[in-house]
């Protein structure tokens, strides 16, 4: 199997450098984005469509990263297009908001089963800092529990105080506790009674660096009761998850009901909308708080979530995420087991964490995603992944083939871990 | 915030103790330390590190006691800042007859020292000053780390997060150092590191003095290939907050 190389993808990132900080910021650049070593990845797309995106230099990858989340029914979906390029025609970023963003309100209060109200804007962060500041405007008070290792966005107070662009006060009210420890919660809220505006968390452990741990039984009936008895607003980041277990939202996945719920990735396959869902007590709240952005009512990512949403229900979209998850789980595993690599997958299958554990500096692993990648299936190191709704048996066989060939490099060069 | 004792803890184990590599590197260096008999110098700030510098057959060696035969004894973290920085002359209170290696070699050794650290532009157009300098660099840093992430209030923080295992800190084909993360303390140890968990590892003297000189901003370098990290991550997230915080103490 041919390697990929990357001459105006890397030419590409020179002259980005030259005038953005970083070439590529955030996510999906070289650093943050763990591209290790930095040479085996793409840095710029040209086009998608489906399950796969082609770089600037023409190499095709079959893409397990959905654009981090967005992709979600597959990338240039042509019913969602469809429906963005009518609205589009119609108009976009006008000075009254299009009747369009009532109807996708509507149509999120019929689908999220916590739902009484619908709130929309850009991207996660915004609907998570929202979520904090509503919180702590119902309740008068300014702790946030969150639970050790969590992600809910860039804004100050979800960062640490050793940030050099974050001051101290800025988390001084922010509180720790571990994933599924009941007791570690019940022992933050003694200690802080009466203080606590919110509980915030993903409805799972999806953390990066680390084995995605899942909830265990009773747990979040547990961290509901707890949350109101003491009158705090229980929030689920469903900013990764959302839709893709349930388009009712991930706690009602979990069997549980969150009092505000965040979304963005996969509403709107792509299109730019973030939404806050939440219960009617908490509507006063929202409506009070000042909080509003230059394009958060644009008219043709409300008109892609529509369809989107109803793509999705009319394909039981988040039940054939788990099918498709599992099955490339097995495939990845099963090619795993056959080379002798401890290869750990972990999470929900549709949103799989991939580890191999037979190092404890995943270097190991660092080798075998840049083989898989430089291949053509585009794995991240350290990240979750992301399963959508074009995937075909065809790709799982072609995913299984790579992970296969790029084991086999893997075993090559250590013999000394990969004996016979 | 310049906090004067974590200040103290940078001038003690990160710019004193690269008078170890000055003396392996530079010539008259090597010279300076090579007394007819060996010398030490204790020095004991109240309040603050306690270390002795060696000098012995053209090398130099800091250990964490205050063993040394001239002893020289700092009120206070401030004072002995402001020794390092050349505005205040230590009082001796024990080996007067070494006095003299004290007031001649050991002054010309930091003058020498600082010439390297805070070098003029014209002198790293000669590319060998300019590899000793960066090196002493590299060096001065890699110390400042532990002394930062172990006393300072938001080096700690970041300190705390490093998983245990040991770093290697690295310029390809050029010093190392190792550093070492258990519980939270860091210790720095200027050798290839034994079993690295994570690498960060500057392609070359330019892209390491250009990040120590601030002409090279670390994530662009990083794109650029120009700084490798890999291994556990974490551990080099963490340890580039701490790194953040050095240059307050190094400016």
């Amino acid at each position: 199997m041919n390697t990929y190389t990357y001459p105006k993808n890397d030419e590409l990132l020179q002259r980005a450098a030259r005038h953005i900080p970083c070439g590529v910021y955030g996510h999906q650049g070289p650093a943050e984005g763990c591209f290790i070593p930095i040479g085996a990845f793409p840095k710029f797309a040209d086009h998608a469509k489906g399950s796969y995106f082609y770089d600037v230099d023409g190499n095709r990858f079959l893409d397990y990263m959905c654009a981090y989340g967005p992709n979600i029914l597959g990338y240039c979906d042509e019913d969602v297009n469809a429906a963005a390029r009518q609205q589009m025609e119609l108009g976009d970023c006008i000075t009254a908001p299009s009747y369009k963003m009532v109807e996708l309100a509507e149509l999120m209060c019929d689908t999220v089963a916590c739902a009484d109200w619908a709130f929309f804007a850009k991207n996660g962060g915004d609907v998570t800092t929202l979520s904090i500041l509503a919180a702590r405007a119902a309740t008068g008070r300014k702790k946030i529990i969150f639970v050790r290792g969590y992600y809910h966005g860039v804004a100050q107070w979800t960062q640490r105080a050793d940030a050099p662009w974050v001051l101290p006060g800025e988390v001084e009210n922010n509180l720790l506790v571990d994933f599924n420890d009941i007791e570690g919660l019940k022992r933050v809220i003694e200690e802080n009674k009466d203080d606590i505006a919110c509980f915030i968390s993903t409805p799972y452990m999806h953390g990066n660096f680390v084995d995605n741990v899942l909830p265990a039984p009773g747990y979040w009936q547990e961290v509901r009761r707890l949350c109101t008895e003491n009158g705090i607003v229980l929030i689920i980041d469903d900013v990764r998850c959302g839709w893709r277990l349930d388009l009712a939202g991930s706690d009602h996945y979990y069997g549980f009901e969150a009092d505000l719920l965040c979304l963005c990735k996969g509403i709107a396959n792509g299109y730019n909308v973030s939404c806050l869902c939440g219960k009617d007590f908490l509507r006063g709240a929202v409506s009070s708080i000042t909080y509003t952005g230059s394009y958060w009512m644009s008219a043709v990512p409300f008109a892609a979530a529509i369809a989107c949403i109803n793509k999705m229900k009319a394909m039981d979209g988040a039940q054939r995420h788990l099918e498709l998850g599992r099955k490339v789980c097995d495939a990845l595993a099963a090619a795993a087991r056959e080379n002798g690599v401890n290869l750990v997958i972990s999470g929900e299958p549709c949103l799989f964490y991939l580890r191999i554990a037979d190092d404890d500096s995943l270097l190991l692993h660092q080798e075998w995603i840049a083989e898989m990648v430089r291949r053509g299936v585009y794995l991240t190191n350290h990240h979750n992944h992301f399963t959508n709704l074009s995937l075909t048996d065809e790709d799982i066989a072609f995913t299984a083939q790579v992970a296969n060939e790029a084991f086999q490099v893997l075993r090559s060069r250590h013999p000394e871990i990969y004996q016979g | 915030m310049k906090d004067p004792l974590v200040m103290a803890h940078v001038n003690m184990w990160a710019v004193l103790r690269t008078l170890e590599p000055l003396c392996e590197l530079d010539d008259s260096a090597r010279s300076l330390a090579s007394p007819r008999r060996p010398v030490s110098i204790g020095i004991n700030v109240r309040g603050g590190p306690q270390a002795t510098l060696s000098f012995q057959d053209g090398a130099c060696r800091m250990t964490r006691r205050n063993t040394g035969q001239i002893k020289l004894l700092l009120p206070s973290p401030e004072d002995f800042n402001r020794m390092v920085d050349g505005e205040k002359n230590p009082l001796p209170y024990a080996g007067f007859p070494r006095l003299g290696f004290l007031l001649k070699n050991f002054t010309a050794l930091t003058d020498l020292l600082s010439a390297y650290l805070r070098p003029q532009p014209s002198d790293l157009e000669d590319r060998g000053f300019f590899e000793r300098s960066t090196t002493l660099l590299f060096y001065l840093v890699a110390g400042a780390l532990a002394a930062v992430a172990n006393n300072d209030p938001l080096g700690r923080i970041s300190a705390a997060a490093i998983p245990d295992g040991t770093i290697a800190l690295e310029i390809q084909d050029g010093p190392c150092a190792e550093i070492t993360a258990r519980g939270g303390h860091l210790i720095t140890r200027r050798r290839k590191a034994v079993s690295p968990r994570a690498y960060m590892i500057f392609s070359d003297f330019d892209a390491a003095r250009g990040l120590f000189d601030g002409t090279l901003e670390a994530m662009s370098a990083l794109a650029a290939g120009k700084i490798i990290m890999k291994g556990y991550i974490p551990m080099i997230d963490n340890l580039n907050r701490v790194l953040n915080r050095v240059p307050v103490y190094l400016q």
